[in-house]
């Protein structure tokens, strides 16, 4: 046997040999990174000079110790519950118009209505939660139920493209031998394509839950009330020690959510 | 009748003929199977027939209707009269046994009911009565993923027998089962067809199960129907002229599948390249296979 048959058989050409376009594009891309600092200005001496290290360790001390009076707990409790109600409704309204949205945009029902919801669900995905938020707020006023609809409509563009695309990638035998023994095209579906793509389209939307969390907490800053909205007060107001108690709040809200749905995904996954 | 097809002819997207001059008539209650090497059509006059495909060419009755020239409602409810067996059973992985086999009646249920029946089984003891004819009744409320491929290929026949269809289409509907299983399976397909007066037309591979079940014989070759006989009319001759293609050996339950066929001839490749470099490429290739 010769040397170039022991070969990797497996690459067309040896490892060593020269590859022009990676060389390119690694380039590029360094060039665009030293560039990218270049243009912003970033200065990282800054951050570590002195003064500045001790003005934020000043700032970091003045949130301890949280403020845990009773009475502001139960009211960070309240902004809690308000937050975990804004982001479950939120992504149940956008799980279910996602669903629906999501049937014509896997192409399902014509040519022209995948297009148009298709173009739907971009929209309403490439407009930010924040966005959303400030238009809502206009729309509904302050309050929860902005940060509602904000989320359950950015939310509603990202699950129904994943609802379109699990949909679109199961294997179309199950439904369509339903079809043939005359079924109707709902019932089909249920039967044929839903259990399919089921646990694919719930582990989704828990992620999305988990998300949108984090996401309601944040909505509060432009008045769609929950824990965000608290924070966003008592920082303006320089009351650090009940921002603190909010912001630990938040982490154990984000932690317990993260913790359900994590073991509601591998239950799933199990079973 | 069954059904009657005159002059039809199937050409695929890609201009392939898969089926031309197709003429055959299938009495009420009738049994016929059809046999052929693979590639012959039988998927594609099956589907034909299970009003799955449209014709190219040629007349097409199924149930006394033309149906491509039906509406929609009828169209479903001609449907709902043919139930089709398909050689890998379309059953979603996560659906429960019973669920799969209630399916079957989707196409006579109003639709309130199929809901319903997700949440909870409307028909457990009718589910049960069809799966015991398959000696599989212990495993109703269990998920299809839990069974063998022999398993679930049966409960798709339960499946056609829950929809109690008046013409019942198989497209090799034991090709998963071992030789004893399949022989009791294709049994009780009979016996369901003389029970309800069904018509039964199915697609078999194996020749010998063909010849000891069906009082007729349609031979299949190259989209072309090369006999239509009684079981008694079919002479060896014919059967080897039928698979002339595929070897000497009638594809049968007893002898061996053609996977060991093929096994046989690659090690003969290997052995006449007598340098070795064949046997060393296929190795490579496998060891590439995966990346």
């Amino acid at each position: 046997m010769n040397a170039r048959e022991t070969r990797d058989p497996c690459s067309p050409r040896g490892a060593g040999d020269f590859c022009l376009s990676c060389v390119l594009t690694s380039g590029l891309l360094v060039a665009a990174v030293v560039a990218s600092f270049a243009y912003l200005e970033i200065d990282f001496s800054a951050l570590f000079a002195a003064d500045s290290a001790t003005a934020m360790a000043r700032f970091a001390a003045s949130f301890f110790p949280p403020d845990l009076a009773p009475d502001f707990l139960q009211k960070t409790a309240h902004g809690a519950l308000q937050t975990f109600a804004v982001a479950m409704i939120g992504t149940l309204l956008a799980a279910l118009a996602g669903l629906l949205l999501a049937l014509p945009a896997s192409g399902r029902h014509g040519i022209a209505a995948g297009r148009l919801s298709r173009f739907l669900l971009n929209l309403l995905r490439s407009v930010p939660e924040l966005v959303w938020a400030t238009l809502m707020v206009l729309a509904a006023g302050l309050g929860p139920f902005a940060g509602v609809l904000a989320l359950a409509l950015h939310t509603t563009g990202v699950l129904g493209r994943l609802f379109a695309e699990a949909i679109e990638n199961a294997p179309p035998q199950p439904e369509q031998s339903l079809r043939e023994a005359g079924s109707g095209g709902v019932n089909a579906f249920l039967y044929g394509t839903q259990p399919l793509v089921w646990p694919q389209c719930v582990a989704y939307g828990l992620y999305r839950l988990e998300m949108n969390i984090r996401m309601a907490a944040v909505l509060g800053f432009v008045g769609a009330g929950g824990l965000g909205q608290m924070l966003y007060y008592h920082l303006s107001i320089f009351q650090q020690a009940q921002a603190a108690t909010v912001l630990i709040a938040m982490f154990v809200l984000v932690l317990a959510v993260d913790a359900l749905s994590d073991r509601l995904r591998t239950r799933m996954a199990r079973s | 009748m069954a059904f009657e097809l005159q002059g039809v002819g199937l050409t695929h997207g890609n201009g392939f003929r898969a089926l031309q001059r197709i003429s055959i008539r299938l009495g009420r209650g009738e049994r016929a199977a059809v046999i052929g090497p693979s590639g012959a059509g039988k998927t594609s006059l099956i589907r034909l027939l299970g009003v799955a495909t449209r014709p190219s060419e040629g007349r097409l009755n199924i149930l006394g209707r033309n149906p491509w020239q039906l509406p929609a409602g009828e169209l479903r409810r001609l449907r709902a009269r043919i139930g089709t067996i398909h050689q890998a059973p379309p059953i979603p992985p996560r659906l429960r046994v019973i669920t799969a086999i209630l399916a079957g009646r989707l196409g006579q249920w109003p639709a309130w009911k199929a809901l319903l029946s997700l949440l909870y089984p409307v028909d457990i003891a009718g589910a049960q009565a069809t799966l015991a004819r398959f000696d599989l009744a212990d495993r109703l409320f269990d998920r299809c993923d839990r069974l063998s491929g022999g398993q679930l290929q049966r409960i798709g026949i339960a499946r056609v027998f829950y929809q109690e269809p008046d013409l019942i289409l198989a497209d090799e509907p034991v090709s998963a089962l071992d030789p004893a299983l399949a022989d009791a399976a294709l049994g009780e397909l009979v016996a369901e067809s003389e029970r309800r007066g069904a018509s039964l037309f199915a697609s078999l591979h194996a020749v010998d199960l063909a010849l000891k079940w069906f009082p007729r014989i349609v031979g299949l070759r190259a989209g072309e129907v090369a006999f239509d006989l009684p079981t008694a009319e079919v002479s060896n001759g014919l059967l080897h002229e039928l698979y002339a293609a595929e070897g000497s050996v009638l594809p049968t339950q007893a002898s061996a599948p053609a996977a060991l066929r093929h096994g046989g001839a690659t090690a003969e490749a290997m052995a006449e390249s007598g340098d070795g470099t064949l046997a060393a490429n296929v190795v490579r290739l496998d060891t590439c296979r995966g990346r």
